[in-house]
């Protein structure tokens, strides 16, 4: 069964400081979805590696995205617990979907496995990936920012963007928050230099594999004509109206 | 060559970076801040310094380029509070403390940030 465009998996554990990252990655949804498309999200309980992959088998989403602890090898969801490795049979499942994993380290390794079965694109990060835990999850600029950045691949997917147009948005974000940071409003900020560092790191690190042509929510441009065809009925109708009283007279 | 470039440059920067070491001139190392004065004193150093701020470089060798960026991470975060404020994707959370021991230790982590922050010198000396 092939994956089906407008449908996206997104997973979102809360424990060991991913709800740092998986709550950016729930606005950002809720942010930039459209009606037109079928989304799932597995939330903290939910988000384990068996709901996953029945999510990925009977949902069959184009595009599947994850926060999770990762390694060279591995990635992980809830409570730590293994999702997928280089040797797993599940590899299959990722076949002709676009899979993103904001996870440590899974583009020395697993990232490649991952295309090599079948994957039409992945994108992930080859050394750490850093963010900061200075103040509570999702209350502070400085603990939003490097999952701002590194989402904005997913904000894009949802928005209609083609993988290769959404890697560029994603590196068009982290110079934006970078320069935040040194030149903008944060450059004196009691965590600036932390936030422009990891920030830097997380760009350098991060790799995108595969193919760029992939459009996984192409509906935009059905909505885009159906907008445009709405001024047209309304002067039909008012045009009617007046035809109509000219007669009437 | 004009000191309102340098003038400029030395504005931009946060003004937590004008204190951390950054050029090197006849093997003396340089904050902007120390930089800027000697600039804007038109002495034969600041002569110096300022053509390497504008040519984007920082004057030293990949070797002084590692020992100037271990001291400018070490001069940062000991001033930091020493509370959990790094954590990764791998499950790894650091104090200020225990991120400068991966920095000394020369482990992957440190390595990591110590070319980073020779990534992000080459970017303070080129901001305009």
């Amino acid at each position: 069964m092939p994956a089906l465009d407008n449908t996206f998996l997104f997973v979102e554990p809360m424990q060991h400081y991913l709800n740092y990252g998986s709550t950016i990655l729930h606005q950002i949804v809720g942010a930039n979805k459209n009606p037109s498309q079928t989304i799932v999200e597995l939330i903290g309980s939910d988000a384990t590696p068996e709901k996953a992959l029945e999510q990925l088998t009977s949902l069959q989403p184009i595009v599947f995205s994850l926060t999770g602890h990762g390694s060279e090898t591995t990635t992980s969801l809830e409570c730590t617990a293994k999702l997928v490795n280089t040797e797993s049979p599940e590899l299959e499942l990722f076949k002709d979907k676009v899979i993103s994993l904001v996870s440590c380290l899974t583009a020395q390794q697993l990232g490649p496995a991952i295309v090599d079965a079948g994957a039409v694109a992945y994108i992930g990060y080859k050394e750490e990936f850093w963010f900061f835990i200075g103040d509570e999850a999702g209350t502070t600029r400085a603990v939003q920012s490097p999952f701002l950045a590194a989402y904005q691949f997913e904000a894009s997917l949802l928005h209609g963007k083609s993988t290769s147009g959404a890697r560029t948005d994603q590196l068009a974000k982290y110079d934006e928050e970078i320069a935040y940071w040194i030149t903008g409003d944060g450059k004196n900020d009691p965590y600036g230099m932390e936030l422009a560092r990891i920030l830097e790191m997380n760009k350098t690190n991060s790799v995108f594999l595969g193919e760029g042509y992939v459009t996984p929510s192409p509906s935009p441009t059905v909505m885009v004509a159906g907008a445009s065809s709405i001024p047209f009925a309304l002067a039909t109708i008012i045009l009617g109206v007046l035809i109509y009283r000219e007669l009437k007279q | 060559m004009t000191k309102e470039l340098v003038s400029n440059w030395f504005s931009k920067l946060p003004e937590n970076e004008k204190d951390l070491p950054l050029l090197l001139s006849d093997g003396l190392a340089y904050t902007p801040r120390t930089a800027y004065n000697e600039v804007m004193r038109g002495s034969p150093v600041g002569d110096k310094l300022q053509a390497l701020i504008e040519t984007g470089r920082f004057g030293t060798t990949t070797e002084d380029e590692q020992a100037i960026a271990k001291t400018r991470l070490e001069q940062w975060l000991k001033q930091q509070p020493d509370k959990p404020l790094f954590a990764t994707l791998s499950n790894k959370t650091f104090t200020p403390s225990q991120l400068l021991q991966e920095i000394q230790q020369e482990t992957p982590i440190g390595i990591q940030w110590r070319n980073n922050e020779i990534s992000h010198m080459k970017n303070i000396v080129r901001l305009r």
